[in-house]
This record gives structure tokens, C-alpha cells and sequence, in this order.
């Protein structure tokens, strides 16, 4: 009887002490119910109707069912839209930021280890990139891309190439150019992370066996890398499919729709063409899709909770 | 969004074990190859801010680098008398460090109630939080726009504290959950049985142990609040709400067209804009480093 009367107690005790515990949590669950689950809630909502930012159906916006979403899938400009957000992932995550962080790892790590004082210069000045002001990021490239006096086709013209029309004709290749200088830094500071964590007596015995440098690097330091490269590669592909103040910076979508992304066409219908309704479901698809990346992301990595 | 396992490898750095220096041709070719490769990896990063430092300080700043024809600090002077730049860097403090506050009192007081909370599915709360984390600011400023009109927290600094405190809170919810997961209970039971409320113990004995996290949630909130522009863009139009993040914004969307840029101007905003960063950053660099690579996402 003692015991059960003890359990009760200390149960009761734990109970009231939860009640506490609950109460610290109310200011964030706040915030993140406003800010994030609220908006998220909102949208879904104003995907079916016809709300729209100013005029009638400002005040009154009317349910119109699934229409929204039948007008998205038929919507040869979203097709498009589309397209541009793959595009843009896999040229400036994948090939940009991802390999040229990878790349910059290894040769930072290498350099370090032989002594090289300038390493920690190299490594300022990915890192400065990353953590200046996207706008900022924005404005240093409008300047760099500039037709006629950017730095970019002075420089090219003192190699006997260009004026490169950066903006007008090649405009996906600029945001994935201004994006790799602006991402680089996160692949590479995980990797070089990573690369302290392998220990050297591998390489040592490796050497040992008469193993050259590449072949070390295959068949050591790569095996080690792959399950952190996969979620890196998740990471930046969700960041980067969100990106929208430097592209918007550079070309905000144009010239004719060709640097477009999905963010872009949200704000885009729902501000300049007011179709808060229609802009709505098109931030439900994406973060839809974001919700499915980042399943696939918590899955893989099973963090620590 | 957040690479986690990353993150405890960052923090665990084993140093890096030395290579011999190689001696000779071959040393010296190594050293060669490398210097090159450095050569043009520093052009390709630090050349825009060249540029930006050039134009700051030059009357007749054009778009490509050149050391100032005459060098001069009216850029600096013009913002401050023709863009009533005073006015928006004191909003920008007042904002930022507001933010700062209530983040660090909100996750201080989350991070530690649901180190020690009993619930049955903890994980699948801490899991729903950092899918929070995930969610674009691209995607959701619709609906915050939406949101927001109603709520009446447009043009108020209130609702640019809010917003921006709750940008980066999901990960350093989750982050500070993590750092008193790694304070054992019994100091704070122990606390306790000498009489002091739940309150003090935590403020006096377990705060302080979990200093490290709350830096990163200081130095983030600071940084994120400072630097943000999309919130500010869709929740402010009055003037004298405007921050730093609008201000730019404005300038350098307003430019261009038929007018000559005015690069020098816009320029010397940029500097300003930049330098808390910095100093921020580079001052707590590892805090810092942790913190931002646990919470990037696009902006």
C-alpha cells in the first residue's frame, strides 16, 4: 500500500511539475504557432479561394474549390517555373556550392596540414561571402554583371573575351554564378569538418601498402565522405530551392520568365498581379515539396532528439 | 535547414595532424600549384568586395574596380542627409537588439522545458520542430503578409520583433533542448532541496552552464534580425519604421532605368550594413559558425 501511495505521490508531483514545464513552452509554441503553422494553415485556406489584395474580393474572398490548383497544373508558365527551379538547384547546388565546396575542403585541409599560412586567408574569404547580407550578395553582383562597366567583363575583356551580356543573355548562368560565390561556404566548412574527423593512421597504412595519393583518396577519404555528402547535398538543395532576395536582386525572374523560380512566381502572382488566392497555392506546392525533401532529410540523418 | 550530424562533428574538431613539409622541386611545385589555385579562388570571392570598398570611398563610383579617382567620405555623409539614414540604423538597433532579447528568454525557458518535460512522443515533437525549420521565409511571406494585415502587425515595431524572432527559433529551440539535455538533473534538483524556487534554480544554476548555446541564440538573433529583408519589405511602408535591410533595399531597387546609378551611395550603405555583421561573425567565429550552418536556409 505504502509503495502505491509513494508512485501516486511522485506522480502527481512529476504531473504538476509537467504543468510547469508547459507553461515555459507557451512563449515559443506562440510564435511558432503564428509565424509558421498559422501561415502554413492560412495559405492552404486562401488556396481555395479566389482572395485577392485589393477590390472585392479583398474584403470577401469566395470559395472556388480545387480551381487554383487546376489552373496551377494547366498553367504553361508554371511548367515552366518549374523547370528554372531544377535548373538553378542543380546548377548552383549541385555543381556550384557542392562541388566547389567539396573541392576547396580538400585543398584547404591538404594546405593546412602542410603549413601553408595563406590557408586561413582562402578560408576568410569563402566564409565572408556566406555570411554577408543576401541583398548585399544581390547588389555586389548587379555591379559584377554590369554590361557595360562591371568588373566581370573588364576582367574578360583584358583576356580578349566578351562584353558578356551577363543579365540579358545568359541569366541563369549569373544567378548560378552569384549563387555558388554566396553558398560555397557551407558545403565547404561541413566538409572540412567532416575530413578532421578521419583519422590519418588510415592514410599512413595506406602509404605503408604503397597506395598513391588519388588512390588514397578513393579508397579512403571518399567511403568516409559519402554519408555526410548525401545529407549535405539535401541540405543545400532544400536552401537553395528556397533562394529568392538574390535572384529576385539580379533579374526578379526576367528577362521573359527565364530565371523564374517557384518562390518568385508565389510573390509575384500574389503582389504584382494580386492574386493572393493563386499565389497561396502555389507557396502550398512548394512547400509541399519542401516538406518532402526535408522527410527524406530527417529520415537519413535520424538526429539526435 | 540544419545538417546535424555536421554540426557535432564541427564541434568535436580533432585537430588536424601535420604533414611534413615535402623538400625540393617537388615541395616547391606542390607550393606553386596550390598558391595558383588560391590565387583564383581569392579573386573569384573577394573581388565584389573590393569592388564595394573602392566604390564607398570613390565621387564618381561606377561599376567596375578602380582605386577611388578622388578618394572621398561624402558617400558616407550623404546617406546620413539625403536618406535620413540616422533615423533607420537607430530602428535597426532598437529592432535587433529586441529581438535578441526575447529570443534568448524564449529559448532559454523552451530549450529547457522540453529538456525536462515527460511526454510520451518526444521525439515526434522535436521532429515536427525541425521540419519548422525547413519551411522557406520564400513561401510563407505570402500567407505572413496575409496574416499579418489582419492581425494589425504591419507597420508596428512589434510585429518586426516578432517575426524576426521567430525566424531562426525552431533550431535554437532545438539547439538549447540539446545543451540542457547535457546538464544533469540532480544540480538543479539539488537546488531545489535547499529551498530555491524553480525559478532561481534555473536562472542560477543551469543558465549559466548552458552559456555556449545561448551565445549562438544571442549572436543568431542579433545577425538574422539585422540582416533579414523579406519580412521587412512585406510588413513595413511607413518611413520612419524603416530599418537598414529596407532602406538598402529601396536604394537599390529605386536606381538604374534612366537615371545613372548611384553606385558610391549605395555602396557606402552597404559598409554600414555589413560592419555589425562582421564584427558579430569574426568576433565569435566558432559560435557562430556552429550556428549558422545549423540554421541555413534559403532566403
Amino acid at each position: 500500500m505504502a509503495t502505491t501511495a509513494v508512485a501516486a505521490n511522485a506522480r502527481r508531483r512529476s504531473l504538476r511539475r509537467n504543468r510547469l514545464y508547459l507553461a515555459g513552452l507557451t512563449p515559443a509554441a506562440f510564435l511558432l504557432a503564428l509565424f509558421f503553422v498559422g501561415p502554413a494553415l492560412w495559405a492552404l485556406a486562401s488556396s481555395f479561394t479566389n482572395r485577392a489584395l485589393v477590390g472585392l474580393d479583398a474584403a470577401n474572398p469566395r470559395f472556388v474549390g480545387l480551381d487554383n490548383y487546376i489552373r496551377l497544373f494547366s498553367d504553361p508558365d508554371f511548367g515552366r517555373v518549374i523547370l528554372n527551379s531544377v535548373v538553378f538547384v542543380i546548377g548552383s547546388a549541385i555543381i556550384g556550392q557542392f562541388v566547389l565546396g567539396l573541392l576547396l575542403a580538400l585543398l584547404l585541409d591538404h594546405a593546412q596540414r602542410r603549413g601553408f599560412l595563406a590557408t586561413s586567408l582562402v578560408y576568410a574569404s569563402v566564409l565572408l561571402a556566406w555570411v554577408n547580407p543576401t541583398i548585399i550578395a544581390g547588389f555586389l553582383w548587379v555591379a559584377m554583371f554590369d554590361y557595360y562597366n562591371g568588373s566581370l567583363n573588364s576582367g574578360l575583356q583584358l583576356l580578349g573575351i566578351g562584353p558578356v551580356n551577363w543579365l540579358g543573355q545568359g541569366p541563369m548562368l549569373a544567378i548560378v554564378i552569384a549563387n555558388t560565390w554566396r553558398g560555397t561556404a557551407f558545403v565547404m566548412l561541413i566538409f572540412l569538418g567532416a575530413l578532421r574527423t578521419i583519422p590519418t593512421d588510415i592514410y599512413e597504412a595506406a602509404r605503408v601498402d604503397g597506395a598513391g595519393p588519388f588512390r588514397r583518396f578513393w579508397d579512403h577519404t571518399l567511403p568516409l565522405l559519402r554519408p555526410i555528402a548525401a545529407l549535405t547535398l539535401l541540405s543545400v538543395t532544400i536552401a537553395t530551392f528556397g533562394t529568392f532576395i538574390l535572384i529576385q536582386a539580379l533579374t526578379n525572374g526576367g528577362p521573359a520568365l527565364q530565371t523564374e523560380v517557384i518562390a518568385l512566381y508565389a510573390y509575384h502572382e500574389a503582389f504584382q498581379n494580386h492574386a493572393v488566392g493563386y499565389g497561396s497555392t502555389i507557396a502550398v506546392v512548394m512547400l509541399a515539396l519542401n516538406f518532402a525533401f526535408a522527410a527524406v532529410f530527417l529520415r537519413w540523418s535520424r538526429p539526435r532528439v | 535547414m540544419t545538417a546535424i550530424p555536421a554540426q557535432e562533428q564541427l564541434a568535436a574538431r580533432a585537430d588536424a595532424a601535420p604533414l611534413p613539409r615535402r623538400k625540393g622541386r617537388a615541395g616547391r611545385l606542390e607550393w606553386l600549384a596550390v598558391h595558383a589555385v588560391f590565387l583564383v579562388v581569392c579573386a573569384f570571392f573577394l573581388v565584389p568586395f573590393l569592388w564595394l570598398l573602392s566604390a564607398a570611398f570613390d565621387a564618381k563610383a561606377k561599376a567596375y574596380i578602380a582605386f577611388p579617382a578622388q578618394p572621398t567620405i561624402m558617400n558616407f555623409v550623404r546617406i546620413f542627409t539625403d536618406y535620413d539614414f540616422g533615423r533607420v540604423l537607430l530602428n535597426s538597433v532598437f529592432v535587433s537588439v529586441a529581438t535578441m532579447i526575447l529570443v534568448v528568454f524564449t529559448v532559454a525557458l523552451a530549450g529547457y522545458s522540453l529538456s525536462r518535460i515527460d511526454l510520451r512522443r518526444k521525439d515526434w515533437v522535436m521532429y515536427g520542430v525541425l521540419l519548422l525549420q525547413t519551411m522557406p521565409i520564400a513561401a510563407t511571406m505570402v500567407p505572413i503578409y496575409g496574416l499579418a494585415r489582419q492581425l494589425g502587425l504591419r507597420n508596428s515595431y512589434l510585429g518586426l520583433i516578432l517575426v524576426h524572432a521567430a525566424i531562426e527559433l525552431p533550431f535554437l529551440i532545438w539547439l538549447m533542448k540539446n545543451f540542457f539535455d547535457s546538464i544533469p538533473r540532480h544540480l538543479e534538483e539539488a537546488a531545489w532541496l535547499d529551498g530555491r524556487s524553480r525559478f532561481r534554480a534555473l536562472v542560477e544554476i543551469v543558465l549559466p552552464l548552458a552559456r555556449p548555446g545561448l551565445g549562438i541564440a544571442a549572436g543568431l538573433a542579433f545577425l538574422s534580425a539585422w540582416a533579414e529583408v523579406l519580412m521587412v519589405v512585406i510588413l513595413i511602408d511607413q518611413d520612419s519604421l524603416k530599418t537598414v535591410p529596407l532602406a538598402f533595399y529601396q536604394a537599390m531597387r529605386t536606381q538604374g532605368g534612366y537615371t545613372e546609378v548611384q553606385y558610391g551611395v549605395i555602396a557606402a550603405m552597404a559598409i554600414i550594413y555589413l560592419l555589425p555583421v562582421m564584427v558579430v561573425f569574426f568576433a565569435s567565429r566558432r559560435l557562430m559558425v556552429r550556428g549558422l550552418i545549423g540554421s541555413t536556409r534559403g532566403l
